[in-house]
């Protein structure tokens, strides 16, 4: 190609500058002020060595409380979450997969919709649904004579309301990938396998499933990323609560930066949590390729 | 043929069913913003017995206590100017990446791979340290301009022309076309898609991100109107939920007209090129 060196380094330079500008310095910014006393307001209180550090690992201390049970709340966040967003978007792609060609658009779009509002109007709306005193659900449960649970301040329900919160926000994305995955399998393999007698499961798990596990672990990853990020509806549905049950670690993370002024805290905090997801994944993605 | 029909008929009625259930939350948003408090409070029905418009008419008429069209406008502004960003900055660094010769390709590809798993929250604080003091808080900058780093739209649009043939392009290059002219006339037409999904991605991603605008802006007048009505639903005296409701049918009815008439660019397999 006669285009210059010149030219492409020049198309490729702003993308560089705001990568530097908007990634890079701010990682390295962080992980400096993560080794200092440091506040929003008075900057930079001296080198602390790895002090914040010790003090969110050692148990005791307000910090190391607060991060554990962050921690210990986006954990079990993910745990319950991942897999029914992951298993319910295919189940959900499998059926709008096999709608007639002509109709599956419109459904498609249906099951996507969610992804278009914000966690501010989702939170807004289960909030709604799901307060205890004048929610729509207990009203109508009320109505069938069948109780009215206290929703948000009752553990676990308080993470049911949240789950299915996030699994309605969530799951048309998941499963819009899955379509597009599954209208790329050999159609051909289904017509051997219809031929030789295979059953819906057998076409599953031996057809289907193989075709698709590039995108499912891609998902997985994805989704325990996505769960691991839990703050808006936690922030806004419960407010973290009861107990602080639902205080999700960005939740800590954020408090201990506005609340309490310690932006080198938090940043600790952040450099932990980052790597705490950087394993998990690795560790995700290692098992599975490992495994191929 | 006959077992095939009535199967069909089967699946259609299941996700019929699906698809209410699904859109029940949608339906009870909008209905509840059409009730008067009592209602809204007591009711186990979807639709209001008495319709008001008090509601809507508490957020936009004289009387409002909540800026919400400031909001919208905030929103207008930052979504429009963040996604024209985006789109720019990552399909000409694509198009470097894939196609030209530029040098250290193989270590900016790495670096562009791996700062996909960087975590946001890592970034988020230390970027919101210097936006204070330079004193941009409260100002449209950081609202725009973090947005630019976004390396999974390098990505989509990288693996997009990956698969793409080259032909056209060496014909045009032999024809002595200027750069210019082959990415306008060669390039762009032929990733119109992946142009497109990226852009409704980008630009529903900003309309509705919360943290990073909920911790840049203090001042009610700046704030986008996911923050704004998420103010309202932390707000301990917000306890109408009609008004509640009015107040997120409008903070949601731009983002779904734009996604529904957006639709049809969701091709198919647009968004999964970027994963295999």
């Amino acid at each position: 190609m006669r285009i210059s060196k010149t030219w492409s380094i020049i198309l490729f330079l702003p993308f560089l500058i705001c990568f530097t500008l908007f990634l890079i310095v701010p990682f390295v910014y962080g992980l400096y002020i993560s080794f200092h006393q440091w506040s929003i307001f008075g900057g930079n209180g001296g080198f602390v060595g790895l002090d914040n550090y010790v003090s969110i690992l050692t148990p005791g201390n307000v910090y190391s409380n607060a991060f554990y049970n962050g921690l210990k709340n986006t954990l079990i966040f993910v745990a319950i979450s991942v897999v029914p967003l992951v298993v319910i978007s295919l189940a959900l792609a499998l059926v709008v997969d096999s709608i007639p060609d002509k109709l599956k658009v419109f459904y498609r779009t249906v099951f996507f919709i969610s992804y278009a509002v914000s966690v501010t109007a989702v939170s807004a709306i289960f909030k709604w649904l799901f307060t205890g005193n004048g929610g729509y659900v207990n009203n109508v449960m009320n109505t069938f004579g069948l109780g009215t649970p206290n929703w948000l301040n009752d553990q676990p329900l308080a993470w049911i309301a949240i789950l299915i919160a996030t699994v309605w926000w969530t799951i048309g994305f998941n499963m819009i990938l899955f379509i597009n995955a599954l209208d790329e399998v050999d159609q051909n393999l289904y017509e051997a396998a219809g031929l030789d007698g295979a059953n819906w499961w057998q076409r599953f798990s031996y057809i289907t499933f193989p075709s698709i596990k590039g995108v499912f672990v891609f998902l997985t990853i994805i989704t325990v990323i996505a769960s691991f990020n839990l703050y808006g509806q936690t922030l806004l549905i419960t407010a973290g609560g009861p107990a602080q049950s639902t205080t999700s670690l960005i939740m800590v993370i954020q408090q201990v930066v506005f609340n309490q002024n310690n932006l080198g805290m938090a940043s600790a905090m952040s450099m932990l949590m980052g790597f705490v997801m950087v394993l998990i994944v690795a560790a995700q993605y290692f098992y599975t390729f490992r495994k191929d | 043929m006959k077992k095939s029909k009535s199967k069909n008929a089967f699946i259609l009625v299941a996700a019929t069913l699906l698809a209410i259930l699904f859109l029940l939350p949608l339906i009870f948003m909008l209905f509840t913003s059409f009730k008067a408090l009592s209602e809204s409070m007591s009711s186990s029905a979807l639709f209001p017995r008495a319709w008001t418009l008090e509601n809507y008419s508490s957020i936009f008429g004289v009387a409002a206590d909540v800026p919400v069209i400031r909001w919208l406008a905030n929103t207008g502004i930052v979504t429009i100017a963040g996604t024209a960003l985006v789109v720019f900055v990552d399909v000409l660094a694509a198009y470097a990446l894939a196609r030209l010769n530029l040098p250290g390709k193989k270590f900016f590809f790495t670096m562009v791979v791996v700062a996909l798993t960087i975590p946001g929250i890592v970034t988020l604080f230390p970027m919101f340290y210097i936006f204070r003091e330079l004193n941009l808080i409260n100002t449209f900058a950081p609202l725009i301009l973090i947005y630019s780093a976004n390396t999974m739209g390098v990505f989509l649009v990288y693996s997009f022309l990956k698969g793409f043939p080259r032909d056209l392009e060496e014909a045009a290059v032999i024809d002595g076309a200027s750069l210019w002219q082959i990415l306008r006339f060669v390039i762009f037409p032929a990733i119109r898609p992946v142009v497109a999904t990226l852009a409704v991605l980008t630009f529903l991603t900003i309309y509705n991100d919360f943290l990073w605008p909920s911790v840049v802006t203090s001042a009610d007048e700046m704030k986008t109107v996911t923050v704004g009505v998420a103010n309202l639903v932390q707000g301990a005296n917000f306890v109408n939920p009609g008004r509640m409701m009015a107040a997120t049918v409008v903070a949601t009815l731009p983002a779904l007209i734009i996604f529904v008439a957006a639709n049809r660019y969701f091709v198919r397999s647009v968004i999964s090129s970027g994963i295999k």
